[in-house]
């Protein structure tokens, strides 16, 4: 990496990590609005890269995501309140309980084609609400789960609005190192292989429905992560956190800020939070917009914001000579 | 024993039955040719030798191994290579990722290696690019290893195909039509590539449409007809066959 | 005894809205190979259109159901016209990611239009009970299944007597002949979705007396249909229907013997079932509606 880059790397983690200071110059009285939202930009920014490895990377249109957040919120939760499990076991209960369930759903859903596989992703979404809102002994039903307690390693405590929002960004940073590591070298070769041209990847001795259970069940069980992280930041979960307005959301996040794309799909997290946030609309005409822009950015640009980035950065760049 | 046999395949699709208990062997070091009318069965057959379909009846041996029904990506890993009718590359990869590609998995490496990127294996990849990038040379593609395997043109892509194909260093060859839809210079360099893997000693079995081509190169053609082997032997011998003829132009 | 049978029967019809929906999926998969995942949509908008003419603007019944129809006819020809054309040609992902866009965008107009209080739409048929052999059943259960029946029966004749329905199931086999022999292909995609949608209406008009109409009612719909739809054998009509009422009559029996709250799981559940059994469907993989 050149001097300038790593220069400027350096430079924009500094603003990142400062951010509560210079938020708090800045906006004066608004700091815990902004930095709210701020937590929840990290935190589905994390969310969107997890999904943006199992749709972008390895091409499996899941819409199951939903519930592994759940599935990972509703077990750091329920261990949490009712057996009183330290902050660091709930969270790896959370990524353990999403990534199982990935693994068992994962062998019957990949024997589906296509919109099989995408319609029993759905399914299992929507079962998976089903459950969680009439299974009241269990989950608390519509009543919620309650009370969960705030993160804690020994003597660290995340208390403050900052402090969830260092969690969020570490959390995102992490997330972001994984997928880096994931969709690159001979791993992102298998993935990417098996996206584009899956009779041709076999052929290439590499076994598609491996790759896609790999993308699956790690992409499922970090989303359980940050499900677990969620709740221990919000405090309360709802059935309704599972619905598919969630769905609606990482599709856009991902489709929006440009799908396979690690600056892309972060991109789009933030503007998908905090846009709305700036333009303060309410739920309904919020997901009107979504929905026409969804469709628009999927008929038109494709490859989102990132690859108009792209294009626009190739027109200025001089065309190089080859063959 | 024959490097490759297929023992009585038979392959039928809604009634059809597009492989009608075909015996067909291929020794190693030979260099044999598939041939027939469209619909005769070849790529059917190439498919069920491959893995890519479960044969209804008969067997299907490499190296004296049963491999019938067994999954695509499993055969390739035996050591047996395939380019496909339709051009095959992985558009959004460059032509050097491609080949690399191809030879990944014959390296085995665990997940977490491949995640942490040990010093073994960034070696590995060291000489994989390097046998890649000789490779490209080799079909004339060394100048376009970075470029997108999208962009270049249809004979291109073939020879990307073909150099994918070799990457691995496969026992067995399965040429589906190399000489298809590409203009005489490819033609002559896909001609003289195979020749110098047959030099090599490598097995190669392609089918093909093009009579210039088979009977030039061929040690031995096999020609199919309506899914059934209907003659086998030298170029010339098949050529004058009266069968084969009537498989061609009818009575 | 007599509870079974009205469960039965209350299975029925939904069957009878599941095959009817799922009918409407089954045509547009297997004539222009394309998952609507507005489908349910179709319905929801159906329903409205009903309550309209029959609640606001006080019409008969038979001339409210019918301009349900009709209005969803119309809205499935603008659809295809606007949202499908500029998908037909791209990726599956594509094509599903647009259509459920879609279906968000018109699951909240509808919101913002309608309000989410259910509208009910009671007729003198749903409440008006008949009484056979000790079940009491409402006449418009009587009269959803009549219809149905009579729906399905003019489907048949549609695809094998009329000459747009031919072309529909000659594209629905082999898309690339139709187009050489002279089969307007754009022609037949948009009137594949305008009777999709009309279906849908029809199911709205017939069904809406007995339940509710909500905004959210689509979702659910949607999948239960593609639930059929798969369990039948995608694009197979005659599948999905069978697999309708089969799902219908499952989910009926089970809300009322096992456990209401989970009722809506069964269509899932018989789903998985057959896909883990019988991956190609219940009659496996034909070609063509």
């Amino acid at each position: 990496m050149t001097g300038v880059r790593a220069a400027g790397w350096a430079g924009a983690a500094v603003l990142l990590v400062a951010l509560p200071w210079l938020v708090a110059v800045a906006l004066p009285g608004q700091e815990r609005y902004v930095l709210h939202v701020a937590v929840f930009t990290t935190l589905y920014a994390a969310l969107a890269l997890s999904y943006d490895l199992v749709v972008g990377h390895v091409g499996s249109l899941s819409l199951a995501h939903p519930a592994f957040f759940g599935i990972g919120a509703y077990a750091a939760a329920l261990l949490a309140t009712g057996a009183a499990w330290p902050f660091p076991a709930a969270l790896l209960a959370g990524v353990a309980a999403a990534g199982v369930v990935a693994l068992v759903l994962g062998v019957p859903l990949f024997r589906l084609t296509e919109h099989s596989f995408a319609m029993g992703t759905l399914g299992f979404a929507l079962v998976t609400q089903i459950v969680a809102t009439n299974w009241v002994d269990f989950t608390g039903g519509p009543l919620c789960v309650t009370g969960i307690p705030k993160p804690a390693l020994g003597a660290l405590r995340i208390t403050t609005l900052p402090g969830f929002y260092w969690m969020g960004l570490v959390a995102v940073v992490a997330v972001g190192l994984l997928y880096q590591r994931l969709t690159t070298f001979r791993l992102g070769r298998a993935f990417h292989a098996v996206r584009d041209n899956e009779t041709l990847a076999s052929a290439a001795s590499i076994d598609p429905l491996r790759y896609r259970m790999l993308a699956f069940v790690i992409g499922g069980a970090v989303a359980g992560g940050i499900g677990a992280l969620y709740v221990s930041y919000v405090g309360v979960l709802c059935p309704g956190e599972l619905g598919v307005s969630l769905t609606v959301a990482l599709l856009v996040m991902v489709f929006l800020g440009g799908v396979g794309s690690l600056r892309g799909v972060i991109v789009g997290a933030v503007a998908f939070t905090a846009l709305p946030e700036v333009l303060r609309m309410a739920p309904t005409w919020r997901m009107v917009i979504y929905g026409l822009l969804l469709l628009v950015i999927v008929v038109r640009a494709p490859e989102g914001i990132e690859g108009l980035l792209r294009r626009g950065g190739a027109r200025r760049r001089p065309a190089s000579t080859g063959a | 024993m024959a490097l490759l046999e297929a023992r009585g395949l038979t392959k039928r699709f809604l009634g059809v039955t597009a492989v009608d208990s075909v015996d067909l062997a291929v020794d190693t070091g030979e260099l044999v040719s598939l041939i027939g009318p469209n619909g005769s069965g070849k790529t059917t057959l190439f498919n069920c030798v491959t893995g890519y379909l479960a044969p209804d009846g008969g067997r299907v041996l490499f190296r004296g191994r049963d491999v019938t029904g067994v999954a695509a990506h499993r055969i390739a890993r035996l050591g047996l290579g395939r380019t496909f009718q339709l051009v095959s590359v992985f558009p959004r990869l460059s032509a050097l990722e491609n080949l690399l590609t191809f030879l990944q998995q014959h390296q085995e490496e665990s997940v977490v290696a491949r995640l942490v990127r040990t010093p073994r294996l960034r070696r590995l990849e060291a000489a994989a690019v390097e046998r890649a990038l000789a490779l490209l040379e080799s079909v004339g593609l060394g100048a376009r290893a970075h470029d997108p395997a999208g962009t270049l043109s249809y004979g291109q892509r073939k020879l990307l195909a073909f150099a994918a194909a070799l990457m691995p260093d496969p026992d067995l060859l399965l040429l589906d039509e190399p000489a298809a839809a590409v203009n005489p210079t490819t033609i002559q360099q896909m001609k003289e590539q195979i020749r110098a893997l047959h030099r090599q000693g490598k097995t190669v079995l392609l089918v093909e449409h093009n009579m210039d081509v088979v009977m030039d190169i061929s040690q031995r053609v096999v020609v199919l007809d309506h899914g059934q082997k209907i003659a086998e032997g030298p170029p010339e011998a098949v050529r004058r066959d009266p069968k084969v003829m009537e498989a061609y132009f009818g009575r | 005894m007599a509870d079974l049978v009205e469960q039965l029967v209350h299975g029925l019809t939904l069957g009878s809205l599941y095959a009817m929906v799922a009918t409407g999926l089954a045509l547009m998969f297997g004539v222009v190979r394309l998952i609507n995942f507005a489908h349910g949509e179709f319905y929801m908008l159906g329903g409205y259109a009903f309550w309209y003419g029959y609640r606001e603007l006080g019409l008969p019944y038979p001339l409210a159901a019918l301009a349900a129809v009709g209005a969803m006819g119309v809205f499935g020809l603008v659809y295809e016209r606007s949202v499908i054309r500029s998908i037909l040609t791209r990726t599956w992902h594509v094509q599903l990611i647009a259509t459920l866009a879609t279906s968000i965008t018109l699951t909240n107009l509808a919101i913002l239009v309608f309000g989410t209080q259910p509208k009910e739409v009671p007729t003198p048929l749903s409440s008006a009970v008949v009484d056979v052999g000790g079940v009491r059943l409402a006449w418009q259960r009587v009269v959803v299944l009549l219809a149905a029946v009579a729906i399905f029966a003019g489907l048949e004749w549609f695809v094998t007597r009329a000459r747009l329905g031919k072309a529909m199931r000659a594209m629905s086999q082999n898309r690339e002949a139709c187009a050489v022999v002279g089969v307007d292909v754009q022609q037949v995609a948009l009137a594949t979705f305008g009777i999709s949608a009309a279906l849908a209406g029809a199911a709205a008009a017939l069904v809406s007396p007995l339940f509710n109409i909500f905004p959210d009612v689509g979702s659910l719909l949607t999948l239960k249909a593609f639930a059929a739809v798969i369990v039948g054998g995608f694009g197979f009509v005659k599948g999905a229907i069978a697999a309708a009422f089969l799902i219908g009559v499952a989910e009926s029996l089970a809300a009322g013997y096992v456990s209401y709250a989970y009722k809506d799981a069964i269509a899932f559940m018989v789903m998985v079932v057959v896909l883990l059994v019988r991956p190609q469907g219940l009659f496996g993989r034909r070609i063509g509606i």
